[in-house]
């Protein structure tokens, strides 16, 4: 999570100390971005926040997205500063790299230009998609609660009416 | 099945978690349009289906017991439910991309190392590039046949003729790999983009990985033409990959849009390529 995040920055900041060559520049950040957001999105979310997302196609070849969270039990578990390192870095990342951005975009360096927007787009994937993924499972939760409350009342009444 | 569930120590909670992610990912692969399960079903029959690639191989599908003896959950256990024919590859990306990619049971996952993680992308990479670039004649409807898109292998692909060009390039080095990587990337969302817009019915990801699959056979091309300085070599070898990769994106292309406008779906990849093809000859 953090170290990888903070590995791509560092190296795309850092790189033009120790390498004149952009194409290994370009390379290697964006290798290290592509690691980053699959650590992110499946360790980190997984482990720190309990939430997972991935994109499907079922059988009639529509794209499906897929939320999956840990029951409510669970997430009152989860470390609150866990989570909210989490977030946190996910977002100071996006801002990170928008800042880099504007001063690519200053010094009219338009190849650096596309490393940063190669490495914005996939922070902004892993925000979205764990954003919606959190909001499901809110709203599945308020679902299954209601759900349950419902049965439960029902089958206390059946078992009022049974007795009687 | 509450019992289970109180006697459950709050410390494990690595373990209990690991549980009910599993189970959630079991029972949500069985809801069709399932998206988040927030409490522990009863466990019905478990069918190892796996969302993506890394679902697949070594990820033991758990037996239909109470779910909180994970701890006898042995890759063992595995063989004695047959997996599903869903996903038609195995492996998964994601990384792409980006890749989607999905956990099986998450113990395995989790403690597995890294190499086997990185041996199951790959084998989902090469299994996506048979089925999309080599002649098969049993291959099944073309529209399906990348159901588990992936983006490492276009990333990949991309970036191996970028630097192919750059290396083969004596001047303006960055210039070249720049102009290959946006060109290329750019390219295949605005041919993706062509395909919608045409009203065809097409799958963003899956076309974007499709169109950086067909780049396979430019890339061996790029890579004669590298070693190789003969123009008339390079004429030869780069007008042959570009017509196989042609053939490569023309199922798909051509399945995904009505019949009267296929020629305009087409005619834009075969442009592309053609540029690409330019782009080999005369890097020198």
């Amino acid at each position: 999570m953090d170290p990888s995040q903070a590995g791509a920055l560092a190296f795309y900041i850092l790189s033009a100390l120790f390498f004149n060559s952009f194409v290994i520049i370009f390379v290697v950040t964006v290798l290290l971005a592509a690691l980053d957001f699959w650590v992110v999105k499946n360790v980190s979310g997984r482990i720190l926040v309990g939430l997972r997302w991935w994109n499907e196609i079922n059988d009639l070849g529509e794209s499906v997205w897929k939320f999956e969270s840990l029951d409510q039990e669970s997430l009152a578990r989860m470390n609150k500063k866990d989570s909210w390192l989490f977030w946190w870095t996910l977002y100071i990342t996006a801002v990170a790299w928008i800042v880099l951005g504007i001063f690519s975009l200053i010094r009219f360096q338009a190849d650096y230009c596309l490393i940063v927007g190669v490495c914005l787009t996939l922070s902004i994937a892993n925000i979205v998609g764990f954003t919606k993924c959190r909001k499901d499972a809110k709203k599945q939760f308020q679902q299954f609660a209601s759900q349950t409350i419902a049965s439960r009342v029902s089958s206390t009444i059946q078992s009022a009416f049974s007795v009687v | 099945m509450s019992r289970i569930s109180d006697t459950i120590p709050l410390q494990a909670s690595s373990q209990s978690d690991i549980d009910e992610i599993e189970n959630l990912i079991n029972s949500s692969m069985q809801s069709s349009t399932s998206t988040v399960l927030p409490a522990r079903p009863p466990s019905p029959p478990r069918i190892p289906v796996s969302p993506s690639p890394f679902i697949q191989s070594n990820l033991p599908p758990p037996p239909a017991q109470p779910q909180h003896t994970t701890l006898q959950k042995p890759p063992s256990a595995v063989p004695s439910v047959p997996l599903p024919p869903l996903p038609p590859s195995t492996g998964n990306s994601s990384g792409g991309n980006i890749a989607p990619t999905g956990f099986g049971s998450l113990p395995n996952t989790l403690t597995e190392p890294v190499w086997d993680t990185v041996k199951r992308d790959l084998s989902r990479i090469v299994s996506n590039l048979k089925l999309v670039v080599f002649p098969n004649p049993y291959r099944e409807d073309p529209g399906k046949a990348l159901r588990d898109w992936d983006l490492w292998g276009p990333f990949f692909f991309i970036v191996f003729l970028g630097l192919t060009l750059s290396w083969s390039a004596s001047v303006k080095k960055s210039e070249v790999f720049a102009v290959a990587f946006a060109l290329l990337a750019a390219g295949a969302v605005i041919l993706t983009l062509n395909v919608l817009l045409l009203g065809g019915q097409i799958i963003f990801f899956q076309s974007l990985s499709l169109l950086g699959y067909c780049l396979f056979p430019l890339d061996i091309g790029a890579l004669i033409c590298m070693l190789k300085d003969n123009v008339i070599i390079k004429l030869i070898v780069v007008f042959v990959t570009l017509a196989w990769s042609s053939w490569a994106a023309y199922p798909f292309m051509s399945s995904a849009v009505n019949p009267r406008r296929k020629a305009l779906a087409l005619y834009p990849v075969f442009l592309m390529y053609v540029s690409v093809g330019f782009l080999i000859i005369a890097i020198d």
